[in-house]
């Protein structure tokens, strides 16, 4: 919630320790910022470089909700703010949307194993779209290289580098399943986490306390948290974002796959199938009969992952 | 009546409140429950931001689920598309051997016996068509219709949507990849080659 705080810390740290200001006054200043309830505004008690409408901003961020509590006033406002914030903190110009869900639409999502041939321009794709940590070198999906019939991608190589497709390999992809009964949300403290209803499952990131039960919970892997402050080369950032999507996350936060929120409610395909270059990937709306992601599901074998863990999930992995 | 508020309390209520959760979860439907229940087509069309696609595209002379769709065209990336400009009655000289045969093209479609040569698939008399089995001239934009002759299972799924791929949007009118949006026809396979990035090793 208060990067911008954590981020100055080390600057504060500097200014102590050449003699700038006193540990006296420095413990002070935070004494009394903690006393007016807002630690998370006043950067310490040697003074501040960030503008003074840089810190209302920040003031204001500060106070909002919840997102699911905001109303269409209150979630335009906030998506202002942050585009305005990412001006004067990355000198980025964002256009930031908190577009709605979609009536009548559920996203679901099919990878044929059969096709794949593990080239990862999905995984390339994802980072790019998403504005993922480039240092840590994040990445939503992961590709392991499988043995004849193996099912479980715990049996196979999930980091291969080497010329594909290899024979008598085939390639599983695994990322965020969206499930319906999502064992993440459950476990999520602070409601931070939860499921859309157009069944994407959406972090806030202003609300996650970074407690990572989400991540004990999921049985899939699908989640990943931020270590540290993501880095993404000013030129690199996709300034297409989305307030429960690919918007920058700080320290200490979760995030996840979230079916490029910001593309699929405009009626893109997601990154990852995008790229493909296979068309391994199929994508669409569940509720619609015409669909292809219904024309898999009733002409294809399916089978989700730990299906028997009844966490629902609306990803299918299916054969030709 | 000790034991028995015992029970009550350790077995009978934590029994009754987890069934109760259990009957609230299924009351919201799974996902298949849902899939089922829903019948009636969604009209796709009634999402504006997807109707814009600035390639070129063709209507397909095929249907899907009843209705028409799109696909991408192949002509205009033909480089030297009209072929007829070439292929005249005129004996070619042999100054323009290396400009006009199609030297920079080698086959690799089909094994053995089956290999396929140029005029399985090109039409001998007219070289702006493509022709199939049965003699019937195929445009290029459509060689969907050649491919599927022996490709038929594929090409039944790509109908369906379970091979190949739409364009950019999931949403809008449906437009798909021709077969040679993706595979080379002289050399359909898909070829080995270094993966785009890596991942790192999973945390223990």
């Amino acid at each position: 919630m208060d990067h911008g705080n954590k981020k100055d810390a080390p600057l504060k740290t500097a200014d102590l320790m050449e003699s700038k200001c006193t540990r006296r006054s420095f413990l002070k200043g935070v004494s009394i910022a903690a006393a007016a309830g807002s630690a998370g505004l006043v950067t310490g008690g040697c003074g501040s470089s960030a503008s003074s409408e840089e810190m209302g901003l920040k003031w204001e961020e500060f106070f909002k909700k919840n997102y699911r509590l905001m109303t269409h006033e209150e979630k335009d406002a906030t998506v202002t703010r942050l585009e305005r914030l990412a001006k004067l903190q990355r000198g980025v110009d964002v256009q930031m949307s908190n577009q709605e869900p979609i009536n009548d639409v559920l996203y679901g999502y099919a990878f044929n194993i059969t096709r794949c041939k593990g080239y990862m321009d999905c995984v390339e794709a994802c980072v790019q779209e998403n504005n993922l940590d480039r240092q840590s070198k994040t990445q939503y999906i992961r590709l392991f290289e499988m043995d004849p019939g193996q099912l479980d991608p715990t049996s196979g190589d999930g980091k291969y580098y080497h010329e594909v497709p290899v024979e008598d390999k085939f390639y599983m992809g695994v990322q965020c399943y969206h499930c319906e009964n999502a064992p993440c949300i459950q476990a999520c403290p602070t409601k931070a986490t939860w499921r859309e209803p157009d069944g994407i499952v959406v972090v806030d990131y202003d609300w996650c306390i970074g407690c990572r039960y989400c991540m004990a919970a999921c049985p899939y892997w699908g989640r990943r948290f931020n270590w540290g402050e993501p880095v993404v080369p000013k030129e690199e950032i996709n300034t297409k974002q989305h307030y429960l999507g690919n918007r920058m996350r700080m320290k200490g936060v979760m995030e996840k796959c979230t079916f490029c929120i910001q593309r699929t409610r405009q009626g893109k395909l997601p990154a990852c199938v995008d790229s493909c270059p296979t068309g391994s990937r199929v994508f669409g709306n569940l509720l619609d009969p015409d669909s292809e992601i219904r024309f898999v599901l009733k002409n294809k074998k399916v089978f989700r992952f730990k299906e028997e863990l009844g966490t629902d999930p609306k990803f299918w992995y299916f054969m030709d | 009546m000790k034991i028995l508020t015992l029970l009550l309390s350790f077995i009978l209520l934590p029994t009754v409140i987890l069934l109760i959760s259990q009957l609230a979860i299924a009351r919201q439907g799974s996902v298949l429950e849902r899939i089922h229940e829903a019948d009636q087509p969604f009209d796709n069309m009634q999402i504006e931001s997807a109707h814009q696609l600035s390639v070129k595209t063709v209507l397909a002379k095929e249907s899907y689920q009843g209705g028409t769709f799109r696909v991408l065209a192949r002509k205009d990336a033909i480089s030297r598309y009209r072929c007829r400009v070439c292929h005249t009655k005129k004996t070619p000289q042999a100054r323009d051997g290396a400009l006009i045969t199609h030297g920079d093209i080698s086959i690799n479609h089909g094994e053995g016996k089956n290999a396929l040569t140029c005029i399985e698939c090109h039409d001998r008399q007219d070289r702006d068509f493509l022709v199939d089995m049965q003699g019937q001239k195929i445009d290029f934009d459509h060689s969907y219709q050649l491919c599927g002759q022996c490709h038929f299972r594929p090409k039944r799924d790509w109908l369906g949507g379970a091979h190949g791929k739409r364009v950019t949007y999931w949403a809008g009118e449906r437009v798909v990849m021709n077969c040679t949006s993706c595979h080379d026809p002289h050399s359909p396979a898909f070829k080995t080659k270094m993966p785009e990035t890596y991942s790192l090793p999973l945390d223990e």
